[in-house]
Formats: structure tokens, sequence, C-alpha cells
């Protein structure tokens, strides 16, 4: 579906959804895009999330709502390993292990984060990247607190830089009294597996109503067999591997021979 | 331009770049008369690739460059299986034991830090030793004597070693134990470093077996083409690493380079020819050391936890 396809889809939408009904203040949102595939030419990939506030009982959604746009990737667990120079050479020395880590996480809203609602708030309800990394493995030695907090803001830091997770306190805009949008860029070397796309409506520092939906990203055609044979047939990825450079070397020495 | 992802490294760079460095390797070893591993491992490690991933997709890569290697060498009649195959014993032990090393060093978070140091150490002593010998070579011929390096044939404590055997093409009669141990710590590199182990296995075979220069080359590409093979399937089957999509673009550029690199060879000498390869040695050798010694701009690192 392309951009053009998206803006019909968001129009259409927005036209239902406008229609007046008496329930409570809610919010509806969907994504551009809910099956996302990495092949050989996969350079990243941008999703849109959009929606609207229903029932809205001001007369204009933007500045009386905030909306919050939170997608987060597969967790897994990592390492993460700090350098000291060590004999003249800057080697891995002390590491911490946090377990359920997002391989992608995007907070995106109306508002900075600070001015939608409390702190406590937001970490009850798992928003922003302080509420990411809670749970550090306590492995053979105990880590200081101290230590445990520079290994987590390491990581968000790093992730950051990557692209990989993103804080946008403006990421979410009002096209219309009711109507939002959120662009989400994926970089190249985004994680395959399934991502939760949650959609908070607050107002007053208060959560009204939260709207859910999934998104796959899975690794498709050449890429997925390469991956999936390497991890799921290593022997006979390895033998393959083999075969083929036999082919080359035989090829190179037969047709590209120049002497 | 052309992005291509890799499935292994799980990374997206540019093909052109890829192509190109395989190419250009590939040049270097043709015109050389090396297997390049040694070049195209740091290069890969420089340009963003997981060391692990790139010391293993070599071995694969090298398995190709030296089956077009060793076939050359096969029609001058320049292989000596008997011998290549005694030190495959070796290699294949060799082997076993340095891809079980790695996944230890993967799990520790010091892999990064041994291959950057093997590179350091074995690039720094060779790249000297070469420059040295090959400026006294340069100096031997400015003075009008022929820059031969043979050494009349003499007996060592080599030859003190039980377990002889005859090797006829390389008219050997030697003990079975030196190419074997030769052989094993050769495929502890290929497993490690990502490299044929030309360069420690031809001075090795050269001066300490005393194999005619001839043969040498032909037998111990005969010998990485094996032990490259055996230590591509170990790597797939123990840590993953090995990235074919990677390997098979390094391949074909190093494949086109390598039969251009072997006519611009030609017309160098062979002893200026050693000086610039030893500069380039060295040079490499000194960009990972430089790699090391600096204090990096970020000090954390992240990797997937290795558990049970």
């Amino acid at each position: 579906m392309g951009r053009a396809g998206s803006y019909l889809v968001i129009l259409l939408l927005a036209w239902f959804w406008s229609a007046p009904a008496l329930a409570r203040e809610d919010i509806q949102s969907d994504l551009s895009a809910r099956d996302i595939k990495i092949e050989s030419n996969f350079t990243g990939a941008e999703i849109v999330v959009f929606g609207t506030v229903e029932n809205g009982t001001r007369s204009s959604a933007a500045g009386d709502y905030d909306v919050v746009v939170v997608i987060r990737g597969p967790d897994e667990a990592i390492v993460t390993r700090r350098k000291q120079r060590t004999l003249g050479l800057w080697m891995n020395r002390d590491s911490q292990v946090f377990r359920q880590v997002p391989g992608f996480y995007a907070v995106l809203s109306s508002r900075p984060l600070d001015e939608v609602a409390s702190p406590e708030t937001l970490r009850r309800h798992n928003i922003g990247v302080g509420s990411l990394l809670q749970s550090p493995d306590a492995g053979a030695e105990e880590v200081p607190e101290r230590d445990v907090r520079a290994f987590r803001d390491a990581v968000i830091r790093i992730m950051e830089e990557d692209g990989l997770y993103v804080v946008d306190g403006r990421g979410v805009t009002f096209i219309s009294k009711s109507l939002f949008r959120a662009t989400i860029n994926l970089p190249a070397d985004v994680p395959d597996g399934g991502y939760l796309a949650n959609v908070y409506l607050f107002r007053d520092g208060k959560l009204l109503s939260l709207n859910q939906s999934q998104l796959s990203i899975t690794k498709a055609g050449f890429e997925r067999l390469i991956y999936s044979t390497a991890f799921d047939y290593p022997l006979l990825y390895g033998i393959v591997a083999v075969l083929v450079a036999i082919a080359v070397g035989l090829f190179a020495s037969t047709v590209l021979r120049r002497d | 331009m052309f992005q291509i992802y890799l499935p292994i490294a799980e990374m997206s760079v540019n093909i052109g770049m890829l192509f190109g460095m395989g190419a250009a390797v590939g040049f270097l070893s043709g015109m050389f008369g090396v297997g390049g591993g040694f070049l195209m491992t740091p290069l890969l490690i420089f340009s963003g690739i997981p060391p692990a991933v790139a010391v293993s997709t070599e071995a694969n890569q090298i398995v190709a460059s030296s089956v077009s290697g060793a076939l050359a060498q096969w029609r001058r009649r320049n292989v000596d299986i008997r011998l290549g195959s005694v030190m495959l014993i070796g290699g294949i032990l060799g082997s076993i034991v340095g891809v079980q090393i790695v996944k230890i060093l993967r799990e520790m978070g010091q892999i990064d830090l041994i291959i950057s140091l093997a590179y350091v150490t074995f690039l720094g002593i060779i790249g000297a030793l070469m420059l040295v010998e090959s400026l006294r070579a340069i100096r031997r011929v400015q003075r009008g004597r022929p820059a031969t390096t043979r050494r009349p044939g003499q007996h060592n404590w080599i030859h003190g070693l039980p377990l002889k055997m005859r090797f006829m093409r390389s008219k050997l009669y030697i003990s079975a134990i030196p190419p074997i141990v030769i052989g094993a710590f050769v495929g502890l590199l290929a497993a490690i470093m990502g490299v044929g182990g030309g360069f420690i296995m031809v001075p090795a075979m050269i001066y300490l077996l005393r194999v005619p220069t001839s043969v040498v080359v032909g037998t111990s590409l005969f010998q990485i083409i094996f032990v490259t093979a055996f230590v591509t399937i170990l790597h797939s089957t123990t840590n993953q690493t090995v990235d074919a999509v990677l390997a098979l673009v390094l391949m074909i550029g190093g494949a086109i380079g390598a039969q251009f690199g072997a006519q611009a060879g030609q017309k160098l000498r062979a002893e200026q020819l050693r000086a610039l390869l030893a500069l380039m040695v060295i040079a490499v050798a000194a960009r990972l050391l430089f790699g090391l010694i600096v204090e990096p701009d970020e000090l954390f690192s992240i990797g997937p936890a290795l558990l049970d």
C-alpha cells in the first residue's frame, strides 16, 4: 500500500469514526502496515499509526487530549559490557545481563511525556524508556545499584544512537479536530518478530483509553531461507556454503582464467 | 546505491563497497600470491561486521580462492598430496580446538579483543620480518648479486624425530610429526583469525621441513582448501556465524580481482613486491593496535546474552 493509499484509509476511517455516538471518550487506531518483510533490499521501513479520538467532549482534540503511541519490538536477553583500560589495552571487563529488553522501542506523543502525565502514571503503564530494563539479572556477583544504572543508561543511549529506541515528544500530530497520525521509521537492522503498537489517550494526566494493534516483522524470501537454514539445519548450511565456494573457485579458474 | 541485507551479520551494507573490497583484496592476493584472508578479515571488521562473523565468513571465502589457486598449481604438478594430507590431519585437529575457543571467547565477551590481538601479533611480527628480509634482498640486487634466499640443505633436529614417512614429490624422508604440528597450528589460526594460514605455513615448510619452494605453495593451498572448508562447516554448526550472502559477494569480487592482480604482479620485481606487502601488513597491524590502545568513544557495548 502506497503513501496515497494510507491517506485514503485515514480519511475513510476518519469519516466513519467521526460519526456521533453516545459512548464515553475513546481512541481508535490502526497501522499503515501490519506485516513488514525483511528482504535482501531491506533498508528500513516507515509505518504510520493513525486514528481518531471518539466522543470528544471538548471542541478540539488537539490541545485538550494527549495521544501517546508506543511501539515495542520483541524482547530478548542482552548482555552489556563495559571496557576498561587493562595492561594498556581497552578490553571488556564487567558486564550486566538484562533479561527483557525490547529490540525496538518507540514512544511518540503529542506533547513531551512529562507534560502528558506524572512519572508514576507513565511507569505504571510502561510508557517511556525510563520504564525499560527494570529486570537486571543478578548473576554471579552482586552489582551495585549505581553500576546497574550506568549499564541501563548505556543500553538506552546505544539503542537510541542506532535508531532502535525513539523518543519524540512532538511525534503525534493532529491533522483535524479528532484525527491524529504518527510516523515511525524502522532502521535496517530492526529485529524481526512480533510488535505491539499501543495508542493511549490522556486528558489532564489521566489515562482515558487504550487501543492496541499488532505488527509483525519477518525475514522473507532468500533472506529467510538463509537465516532459517543457518539456525535450523546448520550442518546442511555449512556444507552448501562450502559447495558454493568450490563452485565459484572452479568457475574462476576455468572461465575467468586469463593466463 | 544498492544496499544488500546480510542475514547473519544482520545489517544492511552497500553491495558495491563489498564487491570492491573483495576485488581489491583479490587483486592484491593475486599480485602477491597470498590468500588475502589476513587483509580481508580486518577490513570486514573495520567496516562494522561483527568480528566472529567476519572470521567465519572469510574462512568460507578462502575455500573459493584456494580452490582456484590450488588448481593452477595442480596443472603444474606442484602439489604433494601425501604431505598435504598429513598436514591436514593436524589442520582438522587444530580447527576443532579453534572453533571451540571462539565459542568460549564469545560467551566471555572477549572474542573481539582476542581476534584483534592475534592479528596485531602475527601481522606485526611477519610484516617486520618480511620488510627486513625484502629490504636486504633489494640492497643485494642493487649491489649486483642475485636475490636468492635458498640455503644449502642441512640436517636439523627435525630429522631426529620418529614416525618417518617418504614424500615423493617433495623428495623428503622426514617424520610426520612436524607437518602435523604445523598443520594443527594453521588450523587453529584459520578458526580464530579467518585466514588460510599460508603466511605461516609457507615459511615453516621451507625453513623447517625443507620442502622444495616449487611444491610449497601448491601443497599449502591444497591443505588450506580442506581446512577452511572444515572450519566453515564447524563455525556453521557451532557458532552460526557464516554469512553466506556476504561470502558469495566477496568470493565473486575476489575471483575477478585475483585474475587481474596476477597479471599486474608479473610486472613487478619479487623483492619489491614483498616489501610492498610487508608495509601493507604492518599498516593493518598498526590500525588494529590503534583501536585497542586509544580510548573508544563508547565504552559500553551490547550483545545477545548467551543464556542456557
